[in-house]
């Protein structure tokens, strides 16, 4: 009687097993993108039946939650996002499927996406790892009421012999923020800023930095890996940010980082900010800014710092054929345009000029440009101790307490390194 | 004048000290009340507050799963550490049980840095389907609580409370009559304040309910730290999610500083 029992019993959890829905698990990032796919997921469930649970955590926490899973053979997620900064050490690493046989199986077109994400976050020595999923390249977010306010154009052309319109050249972008640097109340401190700079060692002052290395022609490194930031274009940037934090940024921004800029210039008190494209929706949210319909946005003048996050599927993925289902659903124009008219960041070319989408957010054809524009941070193993290095460096001199050319070369000189270890480089 | 004096300053010291400790408080409940825009704003303007925030964390982020998750996993863990760490204390201060290298071998996972136990411990989680589990963190969390506790308590079992045990014993009592009946009263104080501790630890803990936990088993300082986006913080949500989170360890206090202060500076016998 036992033995029957028993053997029913058996039977149907291994029905109810097989029965059970299927389902995904995702590790996503908390912000406003994922909260518009997930507001999206019940149509993936109509439509594959497959159940997606989405465990949302924040950037800080993303790295040390993903790793022991990447490294278990078997971990609990189907599929990943990962930021640029990681695509060197997670590829290196084997710890991502490489996506090829898929996208050739199911003709999934990559065409559909701006070139210079699928560099970032896409292929990988020849290798399709990753498709992007959201960028945040970095722009100039400027106050278009004041620069277009007929007094202040009267003053500026007397002052520079130029037109104030919107910078398309560092020069006319350099000018612009000194003009509006001033003290507003006469108690003889600045209390206008130009720019705002967001200084803190690490992420915020190196892309925030890298925006005035590109315009002022500089680069990273050659096209063989060679570190070439400490060159005349590096040290007129370092320059340049230095004469920023003194004369045009609010005291205390050699320990800004993005969310301090934001306010500043969300509390009236700045010209402009280089800073993320995807902030550029709080600056029109009333809950978070002073200054809604008084902003605009534009793309730094020799191109801003490009960044991006991808999706992936791990490894370790314990149901690798209903996560790649997942991608493809989530990457398709319908759902990649829902997205974008959510508010969403896309990443396909197409999205950004889509009538629907203008329509709903008359800027997306310049944010379009400014990834179109945007340009390339190293990305390889070391990507994340590089950031730490060349911060801390950037840091001591833009306060002062270093030459600026030895802080170059040390960071350069970092890179060098870090480049030799993974291989990039020879001794 | 001088009893004027004598009086009036040590209130002003008092008054000193505590606003240092409250007017972070009184703000993070400013900033609660408001949002971003005003938290921001120098000077500060004063508007009238509302519980917006409030009502947003409960309902459109999953706050009251965090919380719930957070109570859950605190009491869980309370209630199987601390009869294990009261079994572990009394067998060390009766039979010092494997001397002092078990003590001092207990507290090594205490030595070490805790993402150094967090690795193993998710790849036993794994294998065993314990990942993202409730019983799983409140097991996790026992492994943190659980030294400290045994160690806390080892001193309620020492002293003159042998005393009162043999006492007990030569009445008639058996062994266990005597724990039950003269040990436990006796060590009371310093159990529940154990206990108390055990929650708060639990209740903070981070790096282990961020690695082993997951969407079904988030408690709140993993929620908390999702309002820190790539966009920025969202302090004002913040501040409210902050001030839930205080709330009940707020509540605990009354009983803490009745029981812990007495649990931790004294032996057992009046």
């Amino acid at each position: 009687m036992l033995k029957r029992l028993f053997l029913v019993v058996t039977v149907f959890l291994l029905i109810g097993g097989l029965v059970q829905a299927e389902s995904i698990r995702l590790l996503m990032e908390s912000v406003p993108d994922t909260r518009y796919i997930q507001e999206l997921l019940p149509q993936f469930k109509a439509e594959t039946g497959i159940d997606v649970d989405m465990e949302v955590i924040s950037y800080i926490d993303m790295h040390s939650k993903l790793v022991p899973q990447l490294i278990s053979p078997k971990g609990s997620y189907d599929a990943i996002v990962v930021d640029f900064y990681w695509v060197g050490e997670f590829t290196k690493a084997g710890w991502l499927m490489p996506l090829d046989d898929l996208v050739k199986r199911d003709n999934f077109d990559t065409g559909v996406y701006v070139p210079k994400l699928i560099e970032l976050v896409g292929r990988v020595d020849n290798n399709l790892y990753m498709l992007p999923f959201y960028n945040y390249s970095m722009a100039i977010i400027y106050r278009k009421d004041m620069l277009e306010d007929p007094k202040e154009q009267a003053a500026f052309k007397a002052k520079y012999d130029m037109d104030l319109e919107i910078p398309k050249t560092w020069d006319e972008y350099w000018k612009q923020v000194e003009f509006f640097s001033r003290d507003t109340n006469n108690d003889g401190k600045t209390d206008m800023f130009g720019t705002v700079i967001q200084g803190q060692r690490g992420d915020c002052i190196s892309m925030q930095w890298s925006n005035y290395l590109y315009a002022l022609g500089g680069q990273y490194n050659d096209s063989n890996w060679n570190p070439t930031l400490n060159s005349a274009a590096g040290v007129a940037a370092l320059t340049a940010y230095r004469e920023a934090l003194q004369k045009f940024s609010p005291p205390g921004s050699e320990s800004y980082c993005f969310d301090e800029g934001f306010n500043v210039l969300a509390q009236g008190k700045a010209f402009s900010l280089q800073t993320f494209n995807i902030m550029f929706a709080g600056f029109e949210d009333p809950e978070s800014s002073k200054v809604v319909g008084k902003v605009a946005i534009t793309p730094n003048p020799g191109g801003g710092l490009n960044g991006a996050w991808g999706w992936a599927i791990p490894k370790s993925s314990p149901n690798k054929e209903a996560a790649w289902k997942f991608l493809k659903w989530v990457e398709s124009y319908e759902i990649a345009k829902k997205r974008a008219l959510l508010g969403g960041a896309p990443t396909q070319t197409k999205i950004f000029v889509d009538p629907d989408v203008v329509a709903a957010r008359s800027y997306y054809p310049i944010l379009g440009e400014i990834l179109a524009g945007a340009q390339q941070f190293p990305v390889f193993t070391y990507t994340t101790q590089l950031v730490e290095e060349m911060g801390r460096e950037l840091n001591l001199a833009a306060t002062g307490e270093k030459d600026i050319k030895e802080a170059l070369d040390a960071s350069a000189e970092a890179f060098r390194k870090l480049l030799i270890k993974d291989g990039k480089l020879s001794k | 004048m001088r009893r004027v004096v004598s009086a009036i300053l040590p209130h002003i010291v008092l008054i000193v000290f505590c606003s240092i400790i409250l007017v972070p408080l009184l703000w993070l409940l400013r900033v609660a009340l408001t949002n971003k825009l005003q938290a921001y704003q120098i000077p500060p303007e004063w508007s009238i507050p509302h519980i917006r925030n409030f009502v947003e964390i409960f309902t459109v982020h999953p706050f009251s799963d965090y919380f719930l998750n957070s109570v859950t996993v605190a009491i869980g863990s309370t209630l199987v550490a601390l009869p294990l760490a009261a079994l572990m204390a009394y067998s060390f201060a009766r039979y010092n049980t494997g001397g002092l290298p078990l003590r001092l071998v207990t507290l090594s996972s205490q030595m070490l840095p805790p993402v150094i136990l967090v690795l193993p411990l998710f790849n036993l989680f794994l294998k065993t389907s314990l990942l993202n589990t409730l019983p799983g963190l409140i097991i996790a969390h026992v492994t943190i609580s659980l030294p400290f506790l045994a160690w806390l308590l080892v001193s309620f079992f020492e002293g003159d409370i042998i005393l009162l045990e043999q006492a007990a014993r030569i009445d008639g009592a058996t062994r266990l009559q005597a724990i039950l009946h003269v040990t436990l009263p006796v060590a009371a104080p310093g159990m529940l304040a154990a206990g108390l501790l055990s929650f708060i630890l639990s209740w903070n803990e981070f790096l282990f309910a961020l690695i082993l936990g997951g969407a079904q088993a988030s408690t709140l300082p993993v929620g908390l730290s999702s309002f820190q986006t790539h966009r920025g913080v969202e302090i004002a949500l913040l501040s409210a999610a902050a001030i839930c989170a205080v709330l009940p360890v707020f509540f605990l206090l009354p009983f803490m500083r009745r029981h812990l202060i007495r649990g931790l500076s004294l032996g057992a016998l009046k």
